[in-house]
């Protein structure tokens, strides 16, 4: 099967520091790829870079068949960009729901407003994806009234609510209490077992043990390892990925 | 409770529950606890916030009265108060309020034509583009280094040489309006700031354009932002409105009360009756405004 994702020789250069170098990635569908490394290590950055929230110096970015390639500009790289920016879904780790809108409203703020869809209809597929994060219920509530945990799985709705190829999750935990990243992880293992690809950056190795297919390490802007989740928690082969895999097992990191 | 106060007064002081130093506003938003220790405690807080209530409007109350009592004339303890001529006040009373719709017109023009212009020198202020941020910027920095009585005698004054002649009152529209407009684009700017990255971030990445991000989500936050400076800025333009008076074309209360002053040798009579109007004003639109904020902080935020 031709990859879903597919990333060629990307850099990106904040002024003159190189954050990404040279970096290559292929990603299957349906497959769940977790992204760990410390940080710094430009591992937000690559993810951000995939969707063109960051514009990535150099190198090509291949989403479900629609070629990106870095550096251009005009209206037609635009566009590009645009569709790209429908096939693939984001999670920020500030949940960034808008607060002005219930959490019905955030949902179908996508499939409406970007999308066209007939608002019944969207209300339809919106109130689907609400139920399947467990959140049907809070449909008409503002989303200050909700708990961090119940906030991200909202915005894991809106992102799917728009049917995208790839889910990219960007530390979708990091800004949660630990006694709610067990709902999150919960609902996007369902996510991952109902065939979406889905890359994520995190640190939460527990889930990158038990749901991902591949995990790449990522150190100073380098991809130092793509490796099976068993493999790479057994048997580190790089000397970073061993000293990051310490310190999240002493949790330090 | 009401005893010194008239029920108006009264209304309007009470509806004034912003006020920082009100425990109630705090309290009242608590939800009411389970427990009947929690109860107690519940219930001594709102006697507690009943009773600052009923004591701000009893000061409040004096406070009127001894005012009020600076005015009559009489020479107590020998204390001298002001003397006013109360049948003038009686027969140029209704003369003097007929200019609380034209105050209120030439404000509302006014500050509609502000919000406007404010809105364009915030987002300039924010482009990208060199001309737009220089037209914006240049427009605030002119504005704000001019004064606002001089802004209105040379909209009266200069734009009939170029063929535009403005009634008084659109002249006074005009000037008014860019004046705050230029001090206002500040406060959208503070508004527009106040929504995160985060929140562009979230749409662009659902795949709004530019243009569905600013005005879905970014511009619906930074209004909200800044609903509660305008009510002030509105409130400051119904007696910065007096200023239109000067040009002499727009009856409104100023003017209303400078005529009569001047023809009947009582200029101090009629200042204090267009102060008192002006006051009931302003005591007004912030009931108005307290209403405005009290919704929206029950909204979403």
């Amino acid at each position: 099967m031709p990859p879903i994702i597919k990333i060629s020789s990307l850099d990106k250069y904040f002024g003159r520091l190189h954050v990404l170098k040279q970096v290559s990635i292929e990603v299957a569908p349906r497959e769940v790829v977790c992204i760990i490394g410390r940080s710094g290590s430009g591992k937000s950055t690559l993810l951000r870079c995939i969707n063109f929230l960051e514009e990535p110096s150099f190198g090509t970015i291949e989403v479900d068949g629609l070629k990106v390639e870095a550096g251009r500009k005009g209206k037609e790289h635009r566009q590009l960009v645009h569709d790209v920016r429908l096939k693939t879904g984001m999670v920020f780790q500030e949940f960034n729901l808008f607060p002005h809108m219930s959490v019905l409203e955030n949902v179908l703020e996508g499939p409406v407003t970007v999308k066209g869809m007939d608002r019944t209809q969207a209300i339809a597929l919106a109130e689907e994806h609400l139920d399947s994060v467990g959140l049907l219920f809070k449909k008409d509530e503002y989303p200050n009234r909700l708990s961090g945990g119940q906030k991200q799985r909202v915005a894991i709705a809106r992102a799917l609510t728009m049917e995208p190829k790839v889910m990219l999750f960007d530390e979708p935990t990091s800004a949660l209490d630990p006694e709610l990243i067990g709902e999150v992880l919960n609902v996007m293992k369902k996510v991952a077992k109902g065939g979406m690809t889905m890359l994520v950056v995190t640190h939460e190795m527990g889930f990158a043990r038990e749901v991902a297919d591949r995990v790449l390490v990522m150190a100073e802007g380098e991809l130092v390892e793509d490796e099976n989740p068993e493999k790479l928690f057994n048997n580190p082969r790089d000397p970073r990925t061993k000293a990051l895999i310490d310190r999240y097992r002493t949790g330090n990191y | 409770m009401e005893a010194d106060v008239s029920a108006s007064m009264l209304f309007l002081i009470l509806a004034e529950k912003e006020h920082p130093m009100a425990p109630d506003s705090t309290t009242a938003r608590i939800p009411k606890p389970a427990s009947s220790q929690a109860d107690l405690l519940y219930e001594a807080q709102q006697r507690q916030a009943r009773h600052f209530r009923t004591n701000v409007g009893l000061s409040w109350g004096i406070l009127l009265l001894i005012l009020v009592y600076l005015f009559s004339g009489q020479d107590f303890l020998g204390i001298k108060t002001i003397s006013l001529d109360y049948e003038f006040i009686q027969n140029n009373m209704s003369f003097i309020a007929r200019g609380i719709s034209e105050t209120f017109i030439v404000s509302a023009l006014s500050i509609t034509l502000a919000i406007v212009l404010a809105l364009f020198a915030a987002l300039g202020r924010l482009s990208t583009i060199p001309p737009v941020y220089a037209l914006s910027t240049f427009y605030v920095s002119l504005i704000r280094g001019t004064p606002l009585y001089l802004q209105i005698f040379f909209f009266f004054l200069a734009l009939p040489q170029l063929g535009i002649i403005l009634t008084g009152l659109w002249a006074g529209v005009f000037a008014l309006g860019l004046n705050y407009g230029a001090y206002m684009s500040e406060i959208f700017r503070a508004g527009l700031a106040s929504v995160g990255k985060g929140q562009r971030e979230a749409a662009i990445a659902l795949g709004m354009t530019p243009r569905q991000t600013m005005q879905r989500i970014v511009l619906p936050q930074a209004l909200r932002f800044a609903i509660p400076p305008i009510g002030n800025d509105f409130i400051a333009m119904t007696k910065d409105s007096a200023l239109v008076s000067a040009t002499g074309f727009v009856h409104e209360i100023m003017w209303r009360a400078t005529r009569v002053g001047r023809a009947q040798f009582h200029n101090l009579e009629a200042l204090i009756m267009a102060a008192v109007f002006y006051w009931l004003m302003t005591l007004f639109l912030s009931y108005i405004q307290s209403i405005i904020e009290t919704r929206l902080s029950r909204g979403d935020r």
